[in-house]
């Protein structure tokens, strides 16, 4: 078996261009021709150097293998909950979730031993298998708020979901909750500081959203000089607490 | 003739050669390891790297001639690389290709895939890393599990020293009632009720013989035979038979207690300084030479 990588960049003047390597494979081979026939219940016949000429049948190795299904022994990041019988690609399976000891195989035992009991029912602590993906996506984003330099406003819920928009996430009004201190605008002081606000993912999960403030006018002479990649660099909080603080401190961990 | 070999009128049957187990020490190999050598190595594996033909009869593709059909396995080279890993079934098949149908043949080494992953062995309460093929990985889904893999195939199936080893390992460790999780009852009694099947087919004898190469059944053997009779220097034979000749004569030092023989050794130092003494007033320089023992360590001059 040859596989053939050919370089990205064309290159006329270059004669070797490709990199040919041996990938080996398990494989299913098949006598090009067979021994002749032996006596019943007797030794087969000496095999001559034609008898160990082969040809290839199959090739195991480069069929696609089908999922696997295991049963989760407790709650999965982006896989599912206790008790799921989930199907899986079997690498993933195996070194993702069967070695580390979060799931185990499906049978019927298996499922009977770690289907859900009606108090851990009851105690809903994930709303989905993908909430904490989203949480992860949120915290990890710095938004810019982007507001009039001219009119008077005051940040409402319905700025953040149109900057969310803007940044690619859509969230309903209702998730969004404001900090308790108004903020109010135009003012220069509050230019590129940041704030925090929570979302609520599926009625449950919480997640911080930062939030930096910037001034924008609609004539091209008054706006702020463009700052590039403005959420590499770091800024002061809104509110000056220093529960903000601490709170900064612990997504710049993150 | 026949009265003159040692397989007697035997030989009519056919002249029959010695096997490893008919001389030296393998003839006195135990019944238990000749079934697991029979396990291993005269059984047919399960076909991996050819499709068995399953009808009795086929026809020729040519003429339509209906002939037997006689699966004769491709033959495989089990490499020394292949005992220290567990290959599945997997081995290097040696052979040609045919390329080109008015080219000579070309010499190829069908060689598996191998890749170094983990294994987890639930009865030994262990993470193993070890070299494997996918086929391994893929069995040892289908029998969910590590454990179940080994303990469900056939020595002859496993094609590998490493994974034998372990295998009586587990066997073992079933046998014993795994004590390696004793600090965790309840997975130990899950454990033995899950994996209690696979000890009825093993007698306790069987599972200590099983999983030995030839050469490691042979030094198994001799450290056996050595333990039963261990080697008693003459010298000690020697004295014993002594001692007992002397107490059959009647000799009173030979029966008797440790305080006898203290008063008898008391007696002797009494006799030395009676001698000594005699000896003292004659010269003063045998004073000092009484003193010497000739057979101390030696004395630097």
């Amino acid at each position: 078996m040859l596989k053939t990588w050919c370089s990205s960049s064309i290159n006329l003047l270059k004669s070797a261009a490709t990199v040919q390597q041996q990938v080996r494979t398990t494989f299913v081979l098949k006598r090009k021709y067979d021994p002749l026939l032996h006596k019943t219940n007797a030794k087969p016949r000496k095999l001559r150097a034609k008898h160990f000429i082969y040809e290839l049948v199959e090739d195991t190795n480069v069929k696609r293998r089908p999922n696997l299904e295991v049963v989760l022994k407790t709650y999965v990041e982006g896989v599912g909950d206790k008790g799921d019988v989930v199907s899986v690609r079997p690498n993933f399976a195996y070194n993702k979730l069967l070695l580390p000891g979060l799931a185990v195989y499906k049978t019927d035992e298996n499922v009977a031993l770690y289907t859900k009991t009606e108090d851990e029912k009851k105690t809903v602590r994930h709303s989905s298998a993908f909430a904490q993906r989203t949480i992860n996506i949120i915290e990890r984003f710095s938004l810019a708020v982007v507001m009039n330099k001219d009119q008077p406003w005051v940040v409402e819920p319905w700025h953040i979901k149109a900057s969310l928009r803007k940044a690619g996430i859509h969230c309903p009004e209702e998730c969004i909750t404001m900090p308790e201190e108004r903020i109010e605008g135009p003012d220069m002081n509050k230019e590129a500081k940041e704030f925090y606000c929570t979302i609520t993912i599926n009625n449950l999960e919480k997640a911080r959203l930062r939030c930096r403030i910037h001034h924008w006018s609609t004539d091209p002479s008054e706006r702020l000089p463009y700052v590039p990649e403005f959420w590499k660099i770091p800024s002061e909080p809104l509110f000056g607490s220093e529960n903000s603080k601490e709170l900064t401190e612990k997504v710049e961990e993150k | 003739m026949a009265h003159a070999t040692s397989q007697g009128p035997q030989l009519l049957h056919g002249f029959k050669r010695l096997t490893r187990f008919d001389k030296g020490l393998g003839a006195q190999l135990p019944e238990a390891y000749k079934k697991f050598w029979r396990e291993w190595k005269l059984t047919t594996p399960a076909a991996v790297h050819y499709v068995p033909k399953t009808e009795p009869f086929e026809h020729d593709e040519v003429t339509g001639e209906v002939r037997p059909v006689q699966n004769v396995p491709l033959p495989l080279i089990d490499t020394p690389e292949s005992h220290e890993g567990i290959w599945g079934g997997e081995a290097v098949i040696k052979g040609f290709q045919k390329r080109h149908p008015q080219k000579r043949r070309v010499p190829h080494f069908w060689v598996p895939t191998l890749r170094r992953s983990v294994v987890h062995s639930q009865v030994l309460n262990a993470y193993i890393s070890m070299v494997v093929t996918d086929r391994t990985i893929d069995q040892i889904h289908d029998c969910h599990g590590f454990d179940h893999y080994l303990l469900k195939n056939l020595a002859c199936d496993l094609r590998s020293a490493l994974a034998l080893k372990l295998k009586r390992k587990i066997l073992m460790e079933l046998k014993d009632g795994c004590p390696n999780l004793s600090d965790n009852p309840s997975e130990r009694a899950r454990v033995l009720k899950e994996f209690k099947c696979y000890l009825d087919s093993y007698t306790p004898e069987e599972i200590e013989w099983y999983g030995h190469t030839y050469e490691e059944a042979i030094r198994k053997l001799q450290a056996q035979i050595r333990a039963e009779n261990p080697i008693v220097p003459h010298k000690v034979e020697f004295r014993m038979k002594l001692i007992e000749q002397l107490r059959n004569a009647g000799i009173s030092e030979a029966s008797g207690s440790h305080i006898n023989e203290k008063s008898a050794k008391g007696n002797d130092d009494a006799d030395i300084e009676r001698i000594t003494k005699l000896e003292a007033p004659s010269s003063p320089t045998s004073n000092w030479l009484s003193k010497i023992n000739p057979f101390g360590k030696k004395q630097e001059t």
